[in-house]
């Protein structure tokens, strides 16, 4: 009998069926055409003038003063403005050039991220209080995705006649002068409401797994309070807020809402994502090989941060290493000045981020918001969900892109986790799980630049009606579904592959040594137990679907027809007047889809899910 | 139905390191084989590779005169019973039983009828409907034994089965796969790292250490006789006492160890280092004819019950002998002077290992 050496190395059996080959070359090939391929089309472009091969776009990037300025920065962090005739602290930014500006913004979100996560996770994981449980679900509302209308609250509630002043400068006399929160500083307040949750699921997860006679046996030997926290229990706890903070910083680079929504400042506008999105609004520049360069920076810095933290959270496996029983978790009832902390620190600040949420609820239902509160109750944006065309139309575009992209995702993942999870010795395991890993660290922006090069020029579908390009006939369906099939594979893998690894390889090993084929014993073993995970990764991936933003207002907002939900949302809320409340209905309208999802997912599967507020 | 299985120089690497080092094994109709060896010698690799689970990277395999190297798994009818049973939590213990029978095709009462006959086999009648979570250890490991021997293999493989239960089960259940692979006559290849039990249930042993194949044959053979000083001291406590062959006679020589010189001993090999491997149960303390002995002092005497272990030092050397606790052994005080004696065919001399 002939048996292949090479099929061994790459497959990690010398007898490749059917389904072990599939379950290779169904994710290798999807994933190398539709993420590396367009990535290196976007690279070939960036990489070329003139016809030769040359760094001229990324040295023209470098050495304009208006992409990389680091020397002389313009702007200032507060001054203080005249604004209806009275005096306000303006926080607005220093402008270090487009390049310096994105950094410093996912550096600062980063940090702001890291520390309200971990305090909050800190409080939840070892204190026990009155009122923790409603803390517990308040917690939980920042992450629901309201793409650009939680982030329009967000600037309402820091100008100077927003709520923040009403209570905090007009009620309590905290503040000496009103303030007002506006550009690059906006788009960081903005986003680290937006993203803390992250963190603190993450840190939440690390504490609660911390063994604690670690944390015992410091205190036997004398450690505690601050000292036993900074010794033991934070290094212990570090890699899992690590991974929450990196995943806060990729997210925080490309996320396009809050650039967007302050873009009347302009200094909001000079950040990476904004100028990559703005070559797809601005018809004359879209194919900029510049804008090719700028994304592959954008691309490069996402890359390095997620590799930097993959490899510092693999070399401190520790916080999970000693399992065992069951413990007792390390609660305590907070000292007296502890409980102070929480209740005029913690809960206040807790309830600002929850606001935008509740926010988008009170701008759907009401008629304008100028000033501190929205005014004019009405039903009117709600019921536009249900009567307006337009509006019905976007939907039913994002739900139909949005289920064909989970169908994709979760074969998939299934592929992918089985491939990586069984065939450990395969060559191509590392490479398929790499792959099926990596889109975390891809920003949306460049995945659509990416496609826009690759469709544009690659044939057959140059002058498809895949080609961004050919306006009158483009249907943004097809690139919309890779993108957020690629997008969201990461998150569904995971759950998916957390399920395989929980089935042994002797129950499936025990099948086919009794007579059933790989695709039997897939059949009558596998799926049978891995099914609730499926149902999982199905849910997770369709919320994330449907609140995808940066594919869909770019390549998805070309044609109006084919709108999905976020491109529509995006419109709105740079057009007409009184339009950002109808967009705030869609918000609702998406936090609805989000929370029974969490609710059916967690109700069938009895585990937990959760959902990161993915965009 | 029942074949026999051929090893020939089967060699097994995982990343460049071999587990299996070309070993050759040939199992008989009907025969209960036992794989014995310390942990990582590469039981399981071996086991795995006849079922069809992993394949060789060099060698052959054959059932009878079928060679089946690259056959997989599901065409090959060399069924394991897993070591963790590998239970499918998600069927009853019928289900998980018909499962081989369905695949077959087989009519559904001929299914039914098959399942029932094995369930009883293993004394798991009225446990049919159960889910393998409401099964004990021991109950468990039945089903699994039944679903395997359900399908009628060609040759039944048991991985370490007996290795997740209690010492009392234990022995219960090993005389079962005993009861049960004498009824049906079906060669049974069996894995485990514990030589009593391996010397209980087997036809013939293989000795494995470190990925080679030291030693095949009864166990009274491999007791007895072991050939090399690992499978020796494998094989139980005894004990190994290094000497120098300072004579020869054709197959006859004489050795020293100590300020001892023991005559007329049988050895082989060609080395003059050697080792003396003399079993404690076989060294007298009173006097025997034509034996050899030695005198020294005592050293320990450990009371175990039933017997009784001497610990006697000669020069630098401490060697045991197990004996009946009779009542002149328990007055024996550590210094007090002793005689060992020993029969000449109960010192097997070994050439010494590296
Ligand atoms: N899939 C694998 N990949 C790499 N090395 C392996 C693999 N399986 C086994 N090995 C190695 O091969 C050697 C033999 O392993 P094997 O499982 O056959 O031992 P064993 O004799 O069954 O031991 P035990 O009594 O502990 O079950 C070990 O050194 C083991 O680490
Ligand atoms: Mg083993």
């Amino acid at each position: 009998m002939k048996v292949s050496r090479w099929s061994e190395r790459l497959f990690g059996t010398p007898l490749p069926d059917g389904v072990v080959m599939t379950s290779f070359l169904f994710p290798l090939l999807y994933l190398v055409g539709f993420l590396v391929i367009p990535v290196f089309v976007m690279l070939a472009t960036a990489f070329e003038y003139n016809g030769q091969l040359s760094a001229h776009w990324f040295s023209s990037i470098f050495r304009s003063p208006y992409y990389f300025n680091p020397l002389h920065p313009d702007g200032y962090l507060v001054k203080t403005l005249i604004y209806g005739g009275e005096e306000v602290y303006h926080f607005y930014g220093w402008d270090f050039g487009v390049v310096i500006n994105s950094i410093l913004v996912s550096i600062s979100v980063m940090i702001l991220t890291t520390i309200l996560g971990t305090v909050f996770a800190f409080i939840m994981a070892r204190y026990d209080f009155p009122g923790k449980n409603i803390m517990r679900v308040l917690l939980f509302i920042p992450l629901l995705v309201t793409p650009f209308v939680n982030v329009i609250v967000v600037k309402k509630m820091f100008l100077p006649d927003g709520i923040i002043n009403w209570i905090f400068y007009e009620h309590l006399h905290l503040f000496p002068k009103p303030i007002w929160i506006d550009g690059l500083v906006g788009v960081i307040i903005a986003q680290t409401i937006t993203y803390y949750p992250i963190v603190y699921l993450n840190a939440y997860a690390s504490f609660i797994n911390i063994d604690p006679s670690l944390e015992e046996q410091a205190e036997n030997l004398g450690s505690r309070g601050f000292h036993l926290f900074r010794t033991v229990t934070f290094p212990l706890a570090l890699p899992g807020i690590m991974s929450g903070a990196i995943l806060v910083g990729i997210f925080s680079l490309e996320d396009l809402a809050a650039p967007i929504v302050f873009q009347g400042s302009p200094i909001a506008k000079k950040l990476m994502s904004y100028q990559i999105y703005s070559s797809f609004v601005s018809g004359f520049a879209i194919g900029n090989p510049q804008m090719a360069a700028l994304s592959l920076v954008m691309l490069f810095l996402a890359v390095v941060m997620f590799l930097a933290v993959r490899w510092y959270v693999g070399l401190r496996q520790y916080a999970m290493l000693s399992k065992g029983g069951r413990w007792n978790p390390r609660v305590a009832k907070p000292k007296w000045w502890q409980a102070l902390l929480i209740a005029f620190v913690a809960v206040p600040v807790l309830l600002i981020t929850v606001f935008p949420q509740i926010g988008v609820l009170l701008l759907a239902f009401s008629k304008s918001w100028y000033g501190t509160w929205p005014t004019g109750f009405t039903l009117d944006n709600i019921k536009a969900i249900v009567t307006q065309p337009d509006i019905e139309r976007v939907i039913i575009n994002s739900l139909m892109y949005s289920t064909a992209a989970v169908v994709i995702i979760i074969l998939l993942s299934l592929a992918s986790s089985y491939a990586s999870n069984r065939f450990k010795n395969a060559k191509l395991a590392p490479v398929i799980d790499s792959l099926a890993t990596i889109p975390i660290a891809v920003p949306g922006i460049v995945i659509a630049m990416s496609y826009f090069f690759f469709f544009s020029t690659v044939p057959p579908f140059k002058g498809s009606s895949l080609d961004p390009t050919n306006l009158l006939e483009f249907f943004p369906g097809a690139a919309l579904i890779l993108a957020y099939s690629i997008r969201r594979l990461p998150f569904a893998a995971r759950s998916i592959s957390a399920g395989l690894q929980q089935v042994h390889v002797s129950l499936e090993e025990a099948a086919m040594n009794l007579g059933a084929g790989r695709w039997k014993a897939l059949m009558s073993v596998i799926i049978p137990m891995i099914y609730l995970n499926l149902f999982g990764g199905a849910m997770l991936s369709f919320v994330y679907c449907m609140s995808e933003t940066s594919v869909g207002i770019t390549l998805g907002s070309i044609n109006s027809t084919w709108y999905p939900i976020t491109a529509k949302m995006k419109e709105l809320i740079i057009g007409a007047v009184g339009s950002a409340n109808l967009a705030a209905a869609l918000g609702v309208f998406l936090m609805a889809v989000q929370i029974t999802a969490i609710v059916i997912a967690n109700v069938i599967t009895k585990q937990r899910y959760s959902f990161i507020g993915l965009t | 139905m029942m074949v026999d299985v051929r090893l020939e120089n089967v060699v097994k690497e995982f990343d460049g390191v071999q587990a299996v080092k070309g070993i050759d094994l040939h199992i008989k109709h009907g025969e209960l084989f036992t794989l014995l060896g310390p942990s990582g010698c590469g039981k399981t690799t071996t086991l795995r590779m006849i079922a069809g689970l992993d394949y060789p990277t060099s060698g052959k395999i054959y059932f009878d005169d079928q060679e089946v190297t690259y056959l997989p798994s599901y065409e090959r009818g060399a069924v394991l019973v897993f070591q963790n049973y590998a239970l499918w939590p998600h069927m009853t213990v019928f289900d998980n039983v018909a499962y081989g029978l369905k695949l077959k095709k087989l009519p559904k009462e001929e299914i039914r009828k098959k399942v029932e006959w094995a369930l009883e086999l293993v004394k798991l009648k009225g446990f049919k409907d159960r889910y393998p979570t409401q099964l004990s250890g021991g109950q468990q490991q039945r089903v699994a034994i039944a679903r395997a021997l359900v399908v009628e293999p060609k040759v039944l493989l048991l991985d370490e089965p007996l290795s997740n239960l209690d010492a009392k089960l234990r022995l219960e259940m090993r005389s079962e796969i005993r009861r049960i692979q004498r009824e049906l006559g079906i060669t049974v290849i069996y894995v485990t790292h514990d030589q009593e039990e391996a010397m209980a249930i087997s036809d013939r042993i293989a000795v494995m250490n470190m990925g080679t194949v030291e030693q095949v044959g009864t166990p009274r053979d491999i007791y007895e006789r072991p050939n090399s000083e690992f499978v020796a001291s494998f094989m139980g406590k005894t004990n190994v006492v290094p000497a120098k062959v300072v004579e020869r006679n054709g197959n006859t020589v004489t050795v020293e160890f100590e300020s001892f010189r023991l005559e007329g001993l049988h050895y082989e090999g060609d080395k003059d280092d050697v080792v003396l491997v003399i079993r404690p149960e076989r060294i007298k303390l009173h006097p025997v004819e034509n034996a050899v002995s030695i005198q020294g002092i005592v050293d320990l005497v450990e009371y175990y019950g039933f017997f009784t272990e001497v610990v006697g030092l000669f020069g630098e050397t401490r060697i045991i002998a197990r004996t009946i606790s009779d009542r002149e052994v328990q007055e024996l005080k550590p210094t007090q002077p002793v005689t060992f004696y020993m029969e000449r065919e109960d010192i097997i001399v070994l050439p010494k290992q590296l």
